[in-house]
């Protein structure tokens, strides 16, 4: 290794002008503004589901989309925050409490629902349908939090990609629940946490080998 | 009190009032305030790393990766909340990084000694291909005759003619049974007997 004082001489050569980032609250704000937008023109493409009027009506449905959209919102807000150097740590579980009420509401209705399960209510379309939903929603939001989380490459970022991941999987699960029929109660769990689930897993696992490429690539 | 070797110079920002100006003049590029931020919390840094290290160039190498660390963030730092905090939370990263780091090798290493050393050189070792259960093991899936020859003239060390007398059994039928035997038993601890 050099010398300390050399290496304080190089970094200070090295010195070129960087735009400090912008409040973590505002970027929250923009991501999510973008993740709004992906549903809209979703929503605009592909049409929400026929019997949505019918679903509002139902507690459980409008329950669980909304403990879905507050786990996203909660769960960006704190990855974003909990990436900077100053802040605590504990920020990573403020979606906690909207995580549970969400993955109850799915849980409870599945099993008030498991009398009316119809077996194949999904079309084998629908199934390809719903994976291109997840992945035009989740892809584009989970390309934009790396970005903007690259800076913590550097600071150990497990746990904070892992709260990404979960502010994704919860705006994906609610874009399935708008567009698409999920009747079955089984297809309902699974595309909701299951995907999830799986979503979280990925970003979890792969994080900091993406953070570590974005930094590089650009430059910061 | 400082010591004499870390008396500030007109150079350094030892004051860390005045750090959080100095870090948002280094943001639009004042290297000469870089400068004299990074010099300034050297110090501040080394006793945090010394405090978590005991070997001097431990904690050397870990005020360095702070520095680099800093420097590769820097845009995280907002110039309207305190300096020190960001710094601190950095610091903490890089410590702990290291600390695991080094609890990672020390799991995998032996203190080595004379006697190690010693014990770990394969010439050292005259037992270490065969030991003595498996040549047993070995010598038990022997037909009798060739283990009992093998067993005299071998592990024994007798002579020909003392095996013979011992085992009844003539010369030439006890060389063609060491013979037979011997082959057979490297065939069987063939993967260990190899090169011993």
């Amino acid at each position: 290794m050099i010398d300390t004082t050399e290496l304080i001489e190089s970094l200070a050569a090295e010195a070129k002008p960087t735009r400090p980032l912008l409040n973590p609250f505002a970027r929250a704000a923009l991501w999510l503004a973008m993740a709004g937008a992906i549903v809209i023109l979703l929503g605009i493409e592909h049409g929400v589901r026929t019997d949505i009027s019918v679903q509002l009506g139902k507690p459980s449905f409008t329950l669980a989309i909304g403990a879905s959209l507050v786990t996203g919102i909660l769960a960006a807000i704190g990855c974003l925050v909990a990436s900077l150097p100053d802040r605590s740590r504990s920020w990573l579980l403020l979606p906690l409490p909207s995580l549970a009420v969400w993955v109850s509401t799915i849980s409870y209705g599945c099993l008030t629902d498991w009398v009316s399960f119809q077996s194949g209510s999904m079309q084998p379309g629908e199934a390809w349908s719903c994976l291109a939903t997840l992945l035009l929603v989740s892809l584009p939001l989970s390309a934009m939090m790396f970005v903007m989380l690259r800076h913590a490459a550097r600071l150990r970022p497990t746990l904070v990609t892992m709260t990404a991941g979960l502010a994704v999987a919860a705006i994906t699960s609610m874009a399935l629940s708008l567009f698409h029929p999920l009747d079955a109660t089984m297809m309902i769990l699974m595309l909701n946490l299951g995907t999830a689930a799986m979503i979280v897993a990925i970003e979890g696992a792969a994080g900091r080998t993406i953070l570590v490429y974005i930094a590089r690539l650009t430059g910061s | 009190m400082l010591t004499a070797r870390e008396r500030p110079t007109p150079l350094r920002a030892s004051d860390p009032n005045e750090w959080s100006t100095l870090m948002v003049r280094a943001q639009s590029g004042d290297g000469a305030a870089y400068r004299r931020l990074l010099q300034g919390i050297t110090p501040y840094l080394r006793a945090i790393a010394s405090r978590a290290h005991r070997n001097p160039s431990d904690a050397e190498d870990t005020v360095q990766d702070i520095l680099l660390t800093l420097h590769a963030v820097r845009q995280t730092y907002d110039g309207t909340r305190p300096f020190k905090p960001w710094l601190a939370g950095i610091a903490q990263h890089r410590v702990v990084d290291r600390l695991r780091a080094q609890g990672r090798i020390a799991a995998k290493e032996v203190v080595l000694e004379f006697e190690h050393e010693t014990f770990a050189a394969p010439d050292a070792n005259v037992d270490m291909g065969l030991d003595v259960h498996t040549m047993r093991a070995g010598l038990r899936g022997l037909p009798d005759g060739q283990r009992r020859a093998v067993t005299l003239l071998k592990m024994e060390e007798m002579s020909l003619k003392q095996a013979s007398e011992v085992s009844g059994m003539s010369v030439a039928s006890l060389k063609v049974s060491t013979h037979r035997g011997i082959k057979a038993l490297r065939r069987l601890l063939g993967h260990q007997g190899d090169g011993t």
